[in-house]
């Protein structure tokens, strides 16, 4: 067969020939497998540990485990606010993807009975996670649902195998037993916002509540305490694999980082003082201060309208958050200390005791009334049209009368007014340790606009509470305590201690100089001028034809001004219904008084709100507290007698 | 035993065979821990797989293995039409038609496609008189192997299996590399090459194809998404050190990190728990299987023998190497399997018929 032979032997030939070919061949076989090599030796032994980690993160899921929130008590240790247990529904987004979102969302829309907006929210922030700069968002819960009720925790604990992405988060919620009349002071919980993560990520955690206004926030970081974190092992669906594979995979002392529970606060306020002062305050908008005249120490505190802060920190409504922040009586603001009023003639006792320092007066001359008072072509017409003739200091102060102060504020001037009012404390923020607090308004020769009238004409309108004067009912409270106490300007106070859980004294507060007032602390006005003011406030209340003599008391002496002060005449708004017109046209009530006369241990400040007169809407309120805080006194008396 | 039959265990090529049973047994090895918790043993299976896979390849070792080329056209028209079979009815699996139901079995055509095409193209070239076309073929002399490939990597993507597509491709023009061409005829053919992927690019793949080679390129920025699969599987490989977190305890696999940790994922798994050693282990043993062939065909009898060899070479090469790039992160994942090691009956099959075809060639390469 020498064909046959032939192609064979040609055949032979050609493979001869692949030879270089499948040598060739071999080498990029080898090179390629070196590239393996090296590639494995990159990933493997260079980058190990990094990777390493990686795995580690992966089947790694954090829980924290959130730590329990400081009590707030009231001078007396009772529990004002304290925390209830309850759940919160959390997500993990990277744990539920595709269809199992969906499934999930519809269960927990149905288990939970969602609204059609919060599911809506819910969605909203699953996407948020995806589309998040941190590639590590999706692997952290988010807040689904707080504080859900019992009944659906049962539902969830039932169908937790469908939910492995969900957890039921054991979170301690504020419990405040007090309603809205303490809204203001204590303000309330809400989660962190986007923004809020974005700037401090290290300090809050997604889906964790904070405290907003009042002492909530004000003392945030005592409260909050250090949340714990528990570690556990889960798959790729986030499902924990159990307590063996835990203790497998994850090492002791990493698995159960205890919470360190927050301090408990102390206030000075007395919570019965506190519903007594709500419950004597009638108007429909306006604020209660009561107040230790030596120490400074807030008693009681009442903004009305308030809100309650159960509603505020729970399940909130969007519609109920709206109708809150549209109502015309802002139910949201602080009127003890974040909103400007005039304060009518409650600040004669600031004219009277620059006039009487200044030396234009002294406690027996006397000024004439005829009904008013002309400065060049203006003239200031006195309450009384008819006159009140001839008064003095204290008289001045017993009647009210505004054409002596008129004249007065004329002689003393613009500047000795003011000076007098920032030693009162007036003019700057207190200090109180609740927040944010406006500075009210006290206009001098340097302040003022010469397009708004000349310097006299302020002064006369500054000597009656009236023109740009403005101030806060907490800046009277502290201005009269100063009046009472014989001289001392106290800052505010509402905290008396920080308590650990366990009851140990962190931090006592003593009573705190008002160093801001320009005279370290103290009024700097010779004892017998102030005790002339003194004599004065003492006929307003227990004189015949003081303006408050109808609300003196049978068994104690306090002493107060009333204060009725003229609103600045509004535009015809048409918007506005005719009742709301009218009542935003009618003056502020003012009452700001102290007890005993003799030896005065608290200032109570009403105010009210487009209530007319001081006399009659807010002297009585004034009387009822005062009468409250030595009808308490001598209970507690009684008590501790009997525990004796 | 007969005379002839003793001397044909004398001529079998016992480190190949010794080869062969390491990495089947690694790979079930491997297997049972990869599905450790899973409700079938699938480890069982693989195995059983490849009991039939040794007792096809001993029977077929008594045919002498000239016979293929007188089979290749019908082998190839075959394949094509189980091919075809599974493009109209094939079973859907994630999306894909690659599996075809016969009888109680499910076979994966595509994986012996790869097997006749190789004996086809072996016999064109060993066929075809090289000294006709001025001893060495140029592009346009090429144009029955090119229809020979594009018409099963054509079926393949309709599938759609890039990957497969891919390594038959890759196996086609690795014999045609092999036979003398031109130089000129191989640039010509690389730049071919480009306008092809251009022009899948643009009018063949579908988004996920796309999707993936787009993740190749930036896996971290699609974390969780597209490019999970390739993340979590560096993870595993990266975490398994020098020497792995052992048999059974690698957590990526275990705890369902890794994906399709049984089949396209299953070097993942080795190297999680066996670790830089074991892996290096593995490699070695692939590229002694390759070499092995390529000796093969240097040492063929003839050159039909010479291209099957070459073949099954490119065979073993392009999936392992393709493989384990794409678990390591180097290539895209395009999901092809790890010879002998991923889950797979017509694969762990179609491979050992691959090895078989080398030892045929080998025991005969004496013989006239």
């Amino acid at each position: 067969m020498p064909s046959m032979l032939g192609i064979v032997r040609r055949d032979a030939d050609e493979i001869r020939e692949l030879r270089p070919r499948t040598a060739l061949g071999a080498l990029v076989v080898v090179c390629a497998l070196l590239v393996l090599t090296v590639r494995l030796y990159q990933l493997q032994i260079l980058r190990g540990d990094e990777y390493s980690a990686q795995s580690v993160s992966n089947f790694r899921k954090s829980l924290f485990v959130p730590a329990d929130r400081g009590m707030i008590k009231d001078r007396q240790a009772r529990i004002l606010v304290d925390n209830r247990p309850s759940f919160d529904v959390f997500l993990t987004p990277a744990f539920c993807k595709g269809k199992e979102r969906d499934e999930v969302m519809t269960k927990l829309a149905t288990y939970l009975a969602m609204t059609p907006e919060d599911v809506e929210r819910m969605k909203q922030d699953y996407q948020r996670s995806w589309t998040s700069k941190d590639k590590l968002d999706k692997f952290r819960p988010y807040l689904v649902e707080l504080d859900i009720p019992r009944d659906h925790v049962d539902v969830l604990e039932a169908h937790r195998s469908e939910l492995s992405c969900v957890d039921l988060i054991p979170t301690p919620h504020r419990n405040y037993r007090v309603g809205s009349s303490l809204g203001h002071v204590i303000g309330y919980m809400s989660e962190v916002t986007p923004e809020e993560l974005d700037d401090k990520p290290d300090e809050f955690r997604r889906g964790q509540t904070i405290g907003r206004r009042g002492l909530e926030r004000r003392w945030e970081r005592e409260l909050r305490g250090q949340d714990g974190r528990e570690n556990i092992a889960v798959n790729a669906r986030g499902q924990h694999l159990g307590r063996e594979m835990d203790e497998l995979l994850i090492p002791e002392n990493e698995r159960l980082i205890a919470a360190v529970p927050g301090n408990n606060l102390v206030l000075s306020l007395d919570e019965r003082l506190q519903e007594a002062a709500d419950a004597a305050f009638l108007g429909r908008a306006g604020a209660v201060v009561a107040m230790e005249a030596k120490t400074g120490f807030i008693l009681a505190m009442v903004s009305r309208p308030s809100f309650d802060p159960n509603k505020m920190s729970g399940r909130i409504t969007r519609a109920e958050l709206q109708k809150l922040n549209e109502d015309t009586l802002k139910p949201m603001l602080n009127r003890v200390m974040n909103e400007n009023y005039h304060p009518g003639s409650t600040f004669k006792v600031v004219t009277a005791l620059a006039g009487l320092e200044e030396g234009e007066i002294t406690a027996t001359s006397t000024l004439f009334c005829n009904g008013g008072y002309t400065m060049g072509n203006h003239r200031w017409r006195c309450d009384k049209p008819s006159g009140h003739g001839s008064l003095n200091v204290r008289s001045a102060l017993q009647v009210s009368c505004d054409a002596f102060n008129y004249a007065l504020g004329d002689r003393v001037g613009l500047d000795a007014i003011s000076g007098m009012a920032h030693r009162l404390g007036y003019g700057q923020p207190t200090g109180l340790d609740l927040g944010r607090e406006i500075p009210g308004i006290i206009p001098d020769s340097k302040s003022i606009h010469p397009s708004t009238g000349s310097e006299r004409s302020h002064a006369i309108n500054a000597a009656i509470g009236q023109g740009e004067v403005n101030v806060t009912p907490l800046q009277q409270a502290v201005a009269y305590a100063a009046i009472a106490n014989g001289g001392t300007v106290w800052t505010p106070q509402i905290v008396r201690r920080i308590e650990t859980p366990e009851g140990k004294v962190v931090r006592e507060f003593e009573p705190q100089l008002d160093v801001n007032n320009g005279r370290g602390g103290k009024l700097d006005v010779k004892p017998q001028n102030l005790a002339t003011v003194r004599e004065g406030l003492f006929a307003v209340v227990n004189e015949p034809g003081g303006t408050a003599y109808r609300s003196r008391l049978a068994d104690v002496h306090f002493a107060g001004k009333t204060g009725t002060a003229q609103v600045m005449k509004l535009g015809q708004k048409q918007k506005l219904d005719p009742a709301t017109q009218v009542y935003l046209s009618r003056d502020h009530a003012w009452f700001a008084a102290f007890a005993p006369a003799e030896d005065p241990e608290v200032v109570v400040v009403v105010l009210n709100e487009h209530g007319g007169w001081g006399a009659d809407a807010a002297a009585p309120a004034a009387s009822k507290v005062v009468r409250a805080y030595f009808e308490l006194k001598k209970r507690d008396a009684v008590a501790m007698k009997a525990v004796q | 035993m007969s005379l002839a039959t003793e001397k044909k265990l004398d001529h079998l090529h016992w480190p190949l065979v010794l080869c062969t049973i390491v990495i089947c047994s690694l790979g079930v090895w491997n297997l049972a821990s990869a599905t450790k918790n899973a409700l079938n043993p699938m480890w069982l299976a693989q195995s059983k797989w490849m009991l039939m896979g040794v007792l096809a390849v001993g029977a077929f070792l008594f045919i002498d293995y000239r016979f293929l080329s007188t089979a290749a056209w019908p082998m190839y028209f075959a394949a094509l039409a189980l091919l075809a079979g599974v493009a109209f009815r094939g079973k859907k699996v994630l999306g894909a038609r690659r599996w075809l139901q016969l009888g109680p079995m499910q076979v994966q055509p595509s994986e012996f496609v790869k097997l006749a095409l190789i004996v086809l193209m072996a016999r064109y070239f060993s066929r075809d008189d090289v000294s006709a076309r001025k001893g060495q073929y140029g592009l346009v002399d090429l144009w029955r192997p090119f229809v020979f490939v594009l018409i099963p990597v054509a079926l393949v993507m309709k599938q759609p299996d890039l990957g497969t597509a891919l390594v038959t491709f890759s196996i086609a023009m690795t014999m045609i590399v092999f036979a003398k061409v031109r130089w000129q005829s191989l640039t010509a053919l690389f730049a071919g090459g480009i306008a092809a992927a251009v022009f899948s690019w643009e009018r063949l793949l579908k988004p996920y194809q796309k999707s993936r080679i787009v993740t190749f390129l930036d896996p971290q920025a699609y974390a969780k998404g597209a490019g999970y699969h390739a993340i979590q599987s560096v993870i595993a490989v990266g975490s398994g050190q020098w020497s792995g977190k052992g048999w059974g305890e690698g957590t990526q696999n275990q705890l369902s990190f890794l994906p399709e940790q049984h089949t396209d994922f299953i070097f993942s798994v080795w190297a999680e728990e066996h670790g830089f050693l074991g892996g290096v282990l593995l490699l070695s043993l692939y590229g002694f299987l390759v070499l092995t062939a390529l000796d093969v065909a240097a040492n063929a009898r003839d050159k039909f023998g010479s291209f099957l060899a070459i073949g099954i070479a490119a065979l073993f090469f392009w999936h392992a190497f393709i493989n384990i790039g794409m678990v390591t992160g180097l290539l895209p994942v395009v999901g092809v399997p790890l010879p002998l090691f991923s889950y797979g009956g017509s694969s762990v099959l179609a491979d050992l018929l691959g090895v078989g075809i080398l030892l045929n060639v080998s025991l005969r390469r004496f013989m006239f």
